[in-house]
């Protein structure tokens, strides 16, 4: 049985981002959410199913409950996911799921804090090198993402000759899609001159190889069958093929430095979709850093192993490239909604609404990478059938 | 003894549980002790409750060589967690063991622009420390191997 073309994203609500002090979580999720439904030209009554990430500064058990409440929702079908960065596509990828097996008709995932002005990233922080007893890497010094992912960028770059200029060419390219996005972080125009000048966080990544570290705000979608999408206010954005894959043995894998499951959980969605990597117009990868843009590239499909730093040199990346990629900004310039804000600009590219629209946008890739080369989720968005 | 998460996160000792404490043991006694399964024979770190091969939980361990070769590395140059803000710069690298696993450590006695992947390395085993619950270890540190 194949899922494919049989739901769609029919809404899209998003928060403002970056410093929204005295916003809570709750205010942010549920601001998305309403926003999301109306986009649909929905009503609350229509919302059957509710799946939920759990803040990364507030880790509550029992969010989905929690935020189910607090919008006065009954429904149909409930869940809950946390799988790092992953979570946001492979939450959409279940409520697919949950739509075509009739568990319920219309779903609302959802994702929102206040994680720069509010609660401190409590959850990451105890997090990060405590997973992996007994090395407990945090004894080594090893606390905070730039650190977990710089090793394996050094030995990718290693192995591939990829330069640092590579590495820039990367977030030179989203921050010019930036610059035309009224809503992103950062839109000041960025040169290679300017990045290789920038500082060093944990060598080879610099400063502007990394993600923003925290945003406030929310981002909601709403899910249904592509039938029911197409008579909505909006253009359906059909999911045509989606993956979940997982090593979970991360770092203690030699073969993780330089590729992640995001080649298995591609490889699903190509194959459900009846999809080659050729047909894709525009991705939107999850850029929490430069080097997992080039890899995931390459696990894609999109370049051959150790090409994508040349392609990505080459200007490829940008509006009027081979593989425009991340046209809001992506989690480098636009905001840190770990992977959410991505995926609403996947929806935008399909509807025609990007502030960096790539003309005849008709098959549009969103990656989700999580927990450090461990997990990877992948959606396929297309119009559909006109 | 701490009693809160944020005090626990705050520490940068690393915590012994039952499966590990073997392995910690060792360190006292200035071996690296390497992770292995009685059933399939297969060679592990870090050390866990059940072979990642076979799933078995009759597992055992060897001394390792203390021999190895950094696998890659990072020099960092902000440290996030403010215990190591002194340090900065530090390596912490990925050391494939003269048995095979890598394990991640630092790289130490040398100026950070000298480590290189591929380096050869050589064990040492930093001075005693408590966990968070005054369990004695000490970790398990890298420098250039001599000649």
């Amino acid at each position: 049985m194949s899922i494919s073309g049989k739901t769609a994203i029919a809404g899209v609500g998003v928060t403002a981002f970056g410093k929204l002090p005295g916003r809570s979580a709750w205010s942010l999720q549920t601001e998305a959410v309403k926003r999301a439904i109306d986009d649909a030209g929905l009503t609350k009554a229509d919302i059957d199913g509710l799946l939920t990430a759990p803040p990364l500064a507030e880790p509550l058990l029992l969010h989905a409950e929690q935020l189910g409440g607090k919008l006065g929702l009954r429904t149909n079908y409930l869940s809950q996911k946390f799988i790092g960065g992953a979570t946001a596509v492979a939450l959409v990828a279940e409520a697919a799921l949950a739509v075509e097996a009739g568990l319920c008709e219309v779903a609302v995932c959802v994702y929102g804090e206040n994680a720069k002005t509010g609660l401190p990233m409590l959850f990451g922080r105890a997090q990060m090198g405590r997973g992996q007893a007994p090395s407990d890497d945090i004894a080594y010094g090893l606390a905070g993402g730039p650190i977990m992912e710089a090793r394996a960028a050094k030995r990718y770059m290693n192995e591939f000759g990829v330069t640092e200029e590579m590495l820039g060419s990367v977030a030179v390219a989203f921050r010019e899609h930036a610059s035309r996005n009224p809503g992103a972080t950062y839109r000041d125009p960025l040169t290679i001159e300017q990045y290789l000048q920038n500082r060093y966080v944990s060598e080879p990544l610099r400063v502007l190889d990394c993600t923003i570290g925290a945003s406030d705000g929310a981002v909601a979608v709403v899910v249904t069958s592509s039938e029911r999408a197409r008579d909505l206010a909006k253009p359906p954005a059909v999911i045509a093929g989606a993956g979940v894959a997982a090593n979970l043995q991360g770092l203690s894998d030699p073969d993780h430095y330089t590729s992640y499951p995001g080649a298995r959980s591609a490889a699903t969605a190509y194959r459900m979709a009846g999809l080659e990597p050729e047909d894709v117009d525009v991705a939107q990868f999850y850029d929490c850093f430069t080097s997992t843009v080039l890899i995931t590239m390459e696990d894609y499909g999109f370049c051959k192993r150790g090409e994508a730093g040349p392609f990505a040199l080459e200007g490829n990346l940008k509006r009027g490239g081979a593989l425009p990629s991340n046209t809001s900004g992506g989690m480098l310039s636009e905001a840190n909604l770990v992977g959410w804000n991505v995926l609403a600009e996947g929806v935008r590219q399909i509807r025609g609404e990007s502030t960096s629209q790539v003309d005849d946008a008709e098959v549009c890739v969103v990656a989700g990478q999580g927990g450090f080369h461990a997990a990877h989720a992948t959606l396929l968005l297309t119009k559909g059938a006109a | 003894m701490p009693h809160t998460l944020t005090e626990l996160v705050a520490g940068a000792a690393p915590i012994v549980v039952e499966e590990t404490r073997g392995y910690w043991e060792g360190t006292l006694a200035e071996e690296l002790r390497v992770q292995t399964c009685n059933e399939c024979g297969n060679v592990q770190m870090p050390w866990g409750p059940c072979c990642t091969r076979c799933l078995s939980q009759d597992l055992g361990s060897i001394v390792a060589s203390g021999r190895g070769r950094v696998f890659s590395f990072t020099v960092v140059r902000q440290a996030i967690h403010p215990n190591f803000s002194a340090q900065v710069p530090y390596v912490i690298a990925d050391i494939e063991l003269e048995e095979g696993p890598i394990m991640t450590s630092n790289v130490t006695d040398c100026p950070v622009e000298d480590v290189r992947i591929g380096m050869p390395v050589q064990l040492w085993f930093d001075n005693e420390m408590e966990d968070a619950f005054h369990t004695k270890l000490r970790l398990p540190k890298f420098r250039p191997a001599k000649g």
